[in-house]
């Protein structure tokens, strides 16, 4: 397979992931809600990031804080000089990529964060983009939008270890990845799917956008006054719902986890 | 008094938020059926004169009644029984195959037409394919093509699946209107006979391309509707034959668990598999590897007409 088809695929996955497991976390935090329970935020658009100490702090929040309340702060946390901190925050990827699965991938999954997010640490810039992304029409902003579609893509790259049946297979999807097939032309196995995919991915994109300023994608739909007008927008997702839902039962990716 | 209120007030909103969201669901349903490309619309299927002409057969079948034979079943069934061949016999037949049709469509099929055709006889066409799966895409090519009634609502209820439930509202919507493009009984290879048959000339089956086995698990809810027909032709006092319409050598071949099937099968009425007793050619009377052609279909029929002679059926 070509390394165009391989990188089109790593980023599929990298939403295929995020609509799967952020999804049944909402699912989760909605039902919840109707028996009076108020679940943790679980995903705060994470692939808005601007580095990939942020996407830490937006992906998988009830684990991560859950790792930094039991791990990394009983370890010391940053308390004790940098080079323990580098170790903490070594340890707790490291953990983090071993809970996920007794894998060779998933440790190096866990390894390439650790990577990236170290030197964050040790430029104390790791806390630097707490506040979610509000891009201007200038330079700083255009830097910004770059940052946030740079992070993104090293999320990808850390993607293909998460999901590679091995290490080998890992390493062969990078090599092609990063050769010359990276721009051959490829025929896409679900041709007649593919624009459907796009439409339907900038759609929910846009909405998380528009969103984004908020816990949830969707909850300035509830200070829409007009009731009619509301109901609507749900009816809506409803339809999309109806229209667009997977009828084959394909368990949730998360699952296995 | 106030928590009365309130739980008054929350199940007032929320009905009429289903009936609101239901209103709304159906409209864009019906404007996105309209306006945007099948291909952009994952769970509405709706194929209006698919290759099988399930609509010229089921318009047909509307308007004949008193029939010595009704064959049912799936592709095989319609590609498979030639009602001039039976004419030329005295028998006056009509197809109710449709693709791919399994035992929960054959069921609603006949629970709706028996009482308009009242055969005397039925040529059950029983290819084991059907029984294995869900009957999803039998039952969307039928309530694409049919006026929908209670039946095909039962059927969907039944088959509990979200895109029968889009077609089957879209299908009632175009009904409604009538909205309907011109029919066609003809296309580059095939053509419809009349009386349900669709005949296929002067194409030949190669095998060139491998075929993958097949398991036959049967599918449980398959098989008790099954049985539920069965019942339904027992109460009526209608004679049955269980046939299975002849595939090719190599297509027989890749079955798994045909034993398990014949046995089964066999507890219900009298099964006869064409594939043990016709000799057929797979590379003359065959334009795939389970359809036969016109000259297939000749030779097979004649044969089945010999059995119901022998059998004392007329």
């Amino acid at each position: 397979m070509p390394g165009s088809a391989l990188a089109i695929g790593t980023i599929f996955f990298a939403f295929q992931i995020y609509g799967d497991f952020s999804g049944y976390s909402d699912i989760a935090i909605g039902l919840a809600k109707l028996f009076g329970f108020s679940l943790m935020q679980n995903f705060a658009f994470p692939y808005f990031s601007r580095d990939i100490a942020e996407f830490w702090r937006r992906w998988h929040i009830s684990l991560s804080t859950w790792f930094r309340d039991y791990v990394y702060i009983p370890l010391g946390g940053s308390k004790n000089g940098t080079a323990k901190s580098i170790r903490n925050t070594l340890i707790i990827f490291l953990v983090s990529g071993f809970w996920h699965g007794a894998n060779w991938t998933f440790l190096v999954w866990g390894f390439i964060n650790a990577l990236l997010f170290i030197p964050l640490l040790i430029s104390d810039k790791n806390r630097k983009n707490i506040e979610i992304i509000k891009p201007s029409f200038n330079f700083r902003g255009i830097y910004e939008i770059i940052k946030m579609f740079a992070t993104f893509l090293i999320t990808c790259f850390a993607w293909i270890f998460f999901r590679a049946e091995n290490l080998n297979h890992a390493l062969k999807i990078v090599s092609r990845i990063f050769s010359k097939s990276l721009f051959t032309e490829f025929h896409f196995p679900i041709s007649n799917d593919i624009n459907l995919i796009l439409i339907i991915l900038t759609f929910f994109i846009s909405i998380e956008w528009i969103g984004r300023k908020r816990k949830y994608g969707i909850e300035w739909v509830q200070n829409i006054k007009h009731r009619y007008l509301r109901w609507g927008f749900y009816a809506f997702i409803l339809f999309l719902i109806g229209m667009y839902m997977q009828t084959k039962e394909t368990p949730f990716i998360y699952f296995q986890f | 008094m106030n928590n009365k209120k309130e739980i008054y007030h929350f199940l007032k909103h929320f009905v009429e938020f289903i009936i609101f969201s239901i209103v709304f669901y159906f409209f864009l349903l019906i404007i996105c059926g309209e306006i945007i490309p099948t291909k952009y619309l994952k769970n509405l299927n709706y194929n209006f004169g698919s290759s099988g002409f399930t609509r010229e057969r089921l318009k047909e079948a509307k308007t004949i009644g008193n029939i010595d034979i009704l064959f049912i079943g799936s592709s095989h069934c319609y590609r498979g029984f030639d009602p001039r061949i039976f004419e030329s016999y005295g028998l006056k037949t009509f197809n109710l195959g449709s693709s791919s049709q399994s035992p929960i469509q054959t069921y609603y099929l006949l629970k709706k037409y028996l009482s308009n055709l009242k055969p005397k006889l039925i040529i059950y066409e029983v290819y084991p394919g059907p029984f294995t799966g869900d009957g999803i895409e039998s039952a969307l090519d039928i309530i694409s093509n049919d006026e929908n009634d209670l039946n095909y609502l039962k059927m969907a209820i039944s088959l509990n699946h979200v895109k029968v439930y889009n077609t089957l509202f879209y299908s009632i919507f175009k009904n409604i209107l009538k909205n309907f493009p011109d029919e066609q009984t003809k296309n580059k290879y095939d053509n419809y006979i009349g009386f349900g048959y669709v005949e296929r000339k002067n194409c030949f089956y190669s095998d060139d391309s491998e075929l993958q086995e097949k398991n036959l698990e049967l599918n449980e809810k398959q098989k008790s509707y099954f049985i539920k027909t069965i019942n339904l032709l027992k109460q009526n006092n209608i004679k049955y034959l269980l046939i299975e319409v002849p595939v090719t050598k190599d297509f027989y071949s890749k079955y798994r668990k045909k034993e398990d099937f014949d046995s089964w099968i066999s507890n219900y009425g009298e099964h006869i598999d064409f594939n043990k007793l016709t000799i057929l050619n797979d590379s003359l009377d065959f334009y795939d590897a389970n359809h036969l052609n016109q000259s297939g279909v000749e030779k097979f029929n004649l044969e089945l007409l010999l059995k119901i002679k022998n059998k004392n059926l007329f």
